[in-house]
This record gives C-alpha cells, structure tokens and sequence, in this order.
C-alpha cells in the first residue's frame, strides 16, 4: 500500500505502547496534565490511557447512541466534552470516567465542539447552528442560523469565537454574542484553523485550495493546485508554518517576512496516500504527518517551510489522528482500524541532556 | 478494497419513494442499510439507519470545470465511512423537487467519497397516473426520467393498459438506457433496484446488451398456454406482405418476465430471419420472417413437445393480422385460444419531449486525441444539457477496451480488458436535452483514425 515498508519505526521514533479501542480512532487528546490521552471511537466508546503505560484507565461506551463525532478536552485537563448524532453533548471528568451532565442541543448532529482557551466556554455546532455554554454546562448564547451547515469552529481568542461554513467566516464576541467580523468567499470550507496570535485564519476549501485571511489587514490569499481537498491544516506555535494536507505531499506555508505570499511553498514529499493528519509539536518546528496509507513521518522543518524527515513508521490502517505530548517528547497516533499506537520522540540534538544521562 | 454501494431514489412527491423505502428496508435481506433523507420519514426499522440531511447544493470546482454537489452528502457519507463494517448499502432518498446532477455529480467530484463509496444506481419512481401532466409542467420530472438506471412506473392499476403502454414508450423515448419495471404500491423486487452496478458500464452491459437498440422491432407479444401437440398459427391479410415473429418457450407472464424475453428476443432479431411460406412449421427461439403474399388466410404450425406457455413476440400487433393459434387434430380444434397475457410494446413516437437520447453505434478504430478534443468541446458547450452518457470505444493502437461514463460535464473513462477476439466497435449512448442526434453521429465518425 505504501512506498515506506517499515515495520519497526526509524529515526527519532521510539516504540512505546499500543492499545486499541473498538472502532475507527476518531479523536483523542493528552488529559491530566500529560499523564493520560482519552480516544473517542466511532461506535461511541471513550477510553482513557495510561501515557507512559498504554494501560487502560477507564472505558465507557454507548456514550452517544448513533455514534459519537467530537470530543474536546479543557485547558484544566481534567474535563471532557463529547457530542454526537444523538443531538448531545455530555460532559464528563477525565479523572474517573463519571459522567457529569448532558446538554440536550438539537435533533440533528452535533459535530464541532471547542472549549475557549481558558476553559470558561464550550462552543457546540449543530446543523446550523452554533450555541456556546458555560464551564457548568449552562447555555449563555445561540447563534442566529448560517446559511448552511457550520463545518468548523475556532476560539481566536477567550472571548472571540469564529465559525466555518459554506462561503464565509463569522466571528461573534462571547458572551453577547455580537458579530464582530466577517470574511466572505464562495466555496465550501471545510476546516480552520487559526495563528496563535489569532491574526491569519485558514480555511481548506472543498475546491481543492487554502483560502486565508489576516484580520489586522483584512487582506484575504487563495492558495490553489492542491490535489484534493485540504481537510488537514497546522500552524506551528510561532504562528510562522502553516502546514497543509489536501494530496501526497505536506505543504509548507511560511509566513516568514513578506511570505506566504508570493513565495514557493515548502513540499514534504514521502507519503503514498492523501495527507489525513498534521500537527506540529508544542514550541517546536517538527511537524508530524500521517496519512491514508498507515504511514507517520515526523519532519524537522525550517523557517522557509523546507524540511526533511527525521522519523517514520508504518502503521495498518489510515491515520485518524496525531496528538503529541505536552512536553514534545512523545507521539500518539490514532488509526482506522481502532489502533492507538505511543512511541518516545528523541529530543532534537542542541536539547540533548549532556552525554552520560539517559534520556526518559 | 470493495466501495459500498450507493443508490439515488428520485421521484416526484407522491410517486411512492417512501413506500418502495420501506419494502427495500422491510424486506428479509439481511443487509445493513443507512438511508439518507431529506425530509423527516415515519421509516425506523431495525436494521437500518436513518440519518436526516439537509439538503446542501454548492457549486464546486475542481480547476478545469464547475458543478453543483451535495455538501451535506460528503459531511454525512464522510461520517458513515468511519464505521464501513456497518453498513452494505446506502439508500439517498432525494425530495420530490430535486434535480438529481447535484447527488450523483458528488460521487464523481469529491475523492473521499469516490474512494469508499461506489454509485450503483439512480432508480426514478414515476406516477403513471400524474406523469403526463408533471413531464408538461415541471423540469424536474423531466431530468429525474432522464438521469434513471432504473424507471419504476408505478401506481398501473390508476390507468388503463392502453394509457401505461403510451407512458412507457413516452419515457422510453427519454431514456433508452434505463430497464422498465410496471408496479402496483411500488412493489418491486429489491434486487431490480438494490446492486444494480448501473454505474459499472462493464456489468451495466452484460445485464442490458441491448441498451444501443432504439427500440424493440416488435409491436406485440402473446403468451399461450399450450399443451403438448400441433397447433395452428394463422394470420389473414394485414399491412405488410411478410412479418417477422420470434417464439419463446417458458415465456412468463409478469411485468420482469416479459421484458427478459423481450431482451432476448432482440438478440434473436439481430440474425438473418428464415424465410417461412404458409403451411412451414415455426421453429422456436428463432428469427422467422412469414410470406403472406397470398390472398386470405395463411396458417403456419407450431409444434410443442410439452405443455409449456409460449410466447409469440410479433412484428405487428395481433389484431393488424387477426392473428390466432388454435389446437390441431384434437378437442377444440379449430378454435382460438386466448393468449393467457399480452403486451403491446409501443412503438416510439415523436413526443414534443426535448429530452432524448442518442445511440451511437460504430465498428472502426478512433483517434485518440481526435476523440478528446470532441469530447472535451461536446461538454464544454453541451454539459449542461448532457445528463448522462456511457460507451465504450476502440482507441487506435491500444489492445483495451476503453470505458466511459459522465454525469453532466463529468467525465470519468479508463481502458478496461483487452477486446481479445470480440470485434472492435463503438458504442455510445447520451441521454441530454436537445441533442442533435445526425451532428453528433458524424462528428463521432470524424475521430475515426
């Protein structure tokens, strides 16, 4: 299936653990402050994992009958938010897997959910739809209906809130709920995601193409030639790489200087399948990859976007998910096929610990 | 890796999309199916999923061409995939007004879903009673007749056999690749509408041979039920001097059985017919043309060497010839037998109905290049008033056939097995509004290398 036939990982990757769940990995993310990671499957199970272990802490499942869509961690750690085709969202604690309160929202899928970046609001869409509620599960606002089905949501900043649909963005002021700003483009967006100083959003386009738009500026980019849609996007926390999926090939944005306008984009060329997963290690410049074809490559990317692969490994099925540690130093990836695979990221060499001291 | 099956249920409100859903769903097949809706149904049943839509059309682009597809059926088929073992089917109920291009355009234009999920057909239920005056009315009848696989004639008992007959032909006249199926409360087989692999031509071909034909060459079909013995087939004087006529053993009875025998029959058509003067015995499953020169009454004879219901598949109607069958040599001699069913296949006639299709049939090797460029130019400047088209053509040099098949200006061909010993032809079919059917023909003759 894949040009990479490795069974063993290669490179900084180190073989940790690995779990499974009971269907398709579709989401997960670190709990507890780094000691857990909690993965959703589709069948509607939730599981919590030991992070150095891979034992398993605690499972639940038929938490959404029909099937579960989204799950969202706190910034405290310790509280997960969960939606799915029942029309619900269900809070829960992550410390022992008890649910805490369900939040009816409307008869229809709810298939985005966001917690605020600190942790004071919980942003659910619905159909079209967007409601946001308090830390205690209490509604404080409902958005007017969009024109179509909302496909992506994104905390700019603790009080700002900006929804996805087709044709444009729409940013409200939370909790008043004001529209504090609109971009317009037509064409189906189909993810986002925004620079950690919240100035540059990016959507993937159904048409095959990154549209951005910089709201100090108001200027707006199109970013075209993918060879799919770009449903995978990340922004390292420097806000200066935007990496793309959307074909075989990872591609590098750099908003270095006047970039990335006008400028060649950096392409990560290794995968055999469309690009599924992206996503950069805290505080760092490696970028982790996975794709349809089972394969994980970590890239030690530089400022102008170019980068080369540092670490690979083959998995079974298509990558569903990526989620690195707190700390950078290790990797999880969630699979198709329910697996839930750790392994240890080998620290770059200026981090290195002075010889003589094994690394953890 | 095997797509699961996807089949468009389209049709007028009132048609009987929900009732034919609910016997696809109630039916003992044992499969898992996810139905997609647009509307809010009663329908729950066990083993299906019932997963309501909102009906989502954008415009879309894939750099060289636009067109319109379902957003919400690439949200919710994006979902399904994430539990594949789950489902074998999935049915997309459309609502009453929708223009099919939009949901079949999807599976065409969005990768995802063109990896893990494979267009088996688009099945239109039609009012027999109401279809007339909808085909006047509204643009949508029209598209959803012309985008089938598969034309339900539903609701028969509201009109007279005369009038079904008219409707039949009038949609045939439409759409000349759909199969026609006749049906009371929408009760068809599952399997006439369910794994059809419409959309795989290579298949599509082997179940339909004859989806070029413009038409039956015959009028009429009688089925008698006959013992075993002698009997006499007679005609008086008609229209014509000769008439051609196929008989068929085993020939049923109901609507499927009918048009089986009627497929069959057209391959029998296609061979040189033995010429047969009055008094010769008419042998069965074979091509005969009958001499009717003489004045009066001619008999021919049919021998049957068990009891067995025999069809007679007619050049002209029964009643242009007076035709009958009677027992010879033993009790009822003499007397006619009544067929125990018959079928008028009308012939095509000229309807104002500006869609049609055009067939295009031609032996000889084609330009590659020449062939792409008139493609390319048809579907610039014709897309939107092509609906479908399937063929496949013999391209110069290459030892494979090559298949294709558009929704709209989509095209999507490949070359598939090696011709071997089978002649090199080509056969094309599009189904569109206001197709010119002799400028087509000859500029598809001008590829040829």
């Amino acid at each position: 299936m894949s040009g990479v036939t490795i069974k063993e990982p290669q490179g900084v990757l180190r073989s940790r653990w690995s779990a499974s769940v009971d269907d398709y990995a579709i989401a997960g993310g670190w709990a507890l402050r780094g000691d857990a990671i909690v993965v959703a499957d589709s069948a509607g199970g939730v599981h919590a994992f030991d992070g150095t272990t891979g034992r398993s802490r605690w499972s639940r499942r038929d938490t959404h009958p029909g099937g579960l869509l989204a799950i969202a961690i706190r910034s405290d750690t310790v509280t997960l938010a969960t939606a799915g085709q029942d029309g619900c969202v269900r809070l829960w604690s992550i410390e022992d897997g008890e649910p805490r309160r369900s939040l009816p929202i409307a008869d229809g899928w709810v298939e985005r959910l966001e917690w605020s970046p600190n942790g004071d609001y919980l942003a659910a869409s619905c159909r079209r739809e967007v409601r946001v509620f308090s830390a205690a599960g209490e509604e404080v606002w409902r958005s007017p209906p969009h024109p179509s089905t909302v496909s992506a949501l994104q905390w700019l900043d603790p009080r700002t809130l900006a929804s996805a649909c087709y044709g444009r963005v729409t940013m409200f002021r939370i909790p008043n709920g004001s529209e504090a700003r609109r971009f317009e483009w037509k064409g189906s967006l189909v993810s986002m995601v925004h620079s950690p100083d919240g100035d540059v959003i990016a959507c993937g386009s159904q048409d095959n193409s990154v549209h951005f738009w910089r709201r100090t500026t108001g200027k707006d980019s199109m970013m075209s030639g993918y060879e799919g849609k770009p449903a995978a996007l990340a922004f390292d926390d420097s806000g200066t790489l935007l990496a793309t999926g959307g074909g075989v090939a990872v591609t590098v944005w750099s908003f270095a200087g006047r970039g990335p306008e006008g400028t060649r984009p950096g392409e990560l060329e290794m995968h055999v399948l469309p690009i599924m997963s992206l996503t950069f290690a805290p505080r760092s410049m490696r970028l982790a990859s996975g794709a349809r074809d089972g394969a994980v490559v970590v890239w030690a990317l530089e400022k102008s976007g170019r980068g080369k692969p540092i670490g690979v490994v083959q998995l079974q099925h298509a990558i569903a998910g990526l989620h690195w540690h707190p700390d950078g130093e290790a990797l999880v990836a969630l699979d198709a096929g329910g697996g839930v695979v750790a392994w240890r990221v080998e620290a770059p060499p200026a981090a290195r610990r002075p010889a003589g001291k094994t690394p953890r | 890796m095997k797509r699961i099956p996807v089949t468009i249920l389209t049709g007028f409100l009132g048609s009987g999309k929900t009732t034919l859903l609910n016997r696809i769903l109630s039916e003992q097949h044992g499969k898992r199916i996810a139905v997609i809706e647009n509307e809010f149904g009663e329908i729950g049943i066990d083993q299906a999923l019932i997963i309501n839509a909102d009906e989502e059309i954008f415009e879309m682009s894939n750099g060289c061409i636009c067109c319109t597809v379902r957003g919400d059926l690439i949200r919710v088929l994006g979902n399904l995939m994430k539990r594949r073992d789950k489902f074998d089917y999935v049915v997309v109920e459309t609502t009453g007004m929708a223009d099919p291009g939009p949901v079949a355009q999807t599976f065409f234009m969005d990768d995802e879903i063109r990896a893990e999920f494979s267009l088996d057909g688009i099945i239109t239920l039609v009012d027999a009673r109401h279809i007339p005056q909808q085909l006047g009315r509204s643009k949508e009848s029209t598209e959803q007749i012309a985008f089938a696989d598969v034309l339900v004639l539903n609701k028969t008992d509201l009109v007279t056999p005369e009038e079904l007959d008219e409707i039949e032909a009038r949609v045939r006249g439409m759409n000349r690749m759909a199969k026609i199926y006749r049906a009371k409360r929408a009760a068809v087989p599952v399997e006439v509408v369910l794994g059809l692999e419409a959309f795989d031509l290579e298949t599509a071909l082997v179940k339909k041979p004859t989806f070029l034909e413009p038409e039956y060459p015959f009028e009429w079909t009688g089925v008698y039920a006959l013992e075993a013995g002698r009997y006499e087939v007679s005609l008086a004087d008609g229209p014509d001097p000769t008439m051609s006529l196929v008989a068929i053993v085993d020939q049923g009875c109901d609507d499927i059985d009918l048009r089986g025998g009627a497929e069959r029959c057209v391959r029998n058509w296609s061979e040189p017919p033995l010429e047969l003067a009055p008094g010769a015995r008419i042998p069965c499953g074979r091509h005969v043309r009958l001499k009717l020169e003489t004045q009066g009454r001619k008999s021919f004879v049919l021998e049957v060497e068990r009891a067995a219901s025999v069809g007679l598949f007619t050049q002209h109607t029964a009643a242009e010839f007076d035709l009958a069958v009677a027992p010879v040599g033993r009790a009822g001699a003499g007397r006619p037998l009544p067929p125990k069913c018959e079928r008028t296949w009308v012939a095509q006639h000229e309807h104002d109905d500006q869609v049609g299709s055009v067939g295009i049939e031609l032996v000889g090797d084609i330009d590659g290049e020449k062939l792409n460029a008139w493609i390319g130019r048809l579907l610039r400047e014709r897309g939107s008033d092509i609906f479908r088209m399937k063929g496949f053509i013999s391209i110069a040099g290459d030892p494979r056939r090559f298949v294709f098949q558009g929704v709209h200006m989509l095209f999507d061909g490949q070359p598939d097995r090696p011709w071997g010993d089978s002649p090199r032809r080509n056969q094309l079919v599009f189904i569109g509004r206001n197709l010119d059917r002799a400028a087509m023909t000859r500029e598809f003759a001008a590829c040829r290398v």
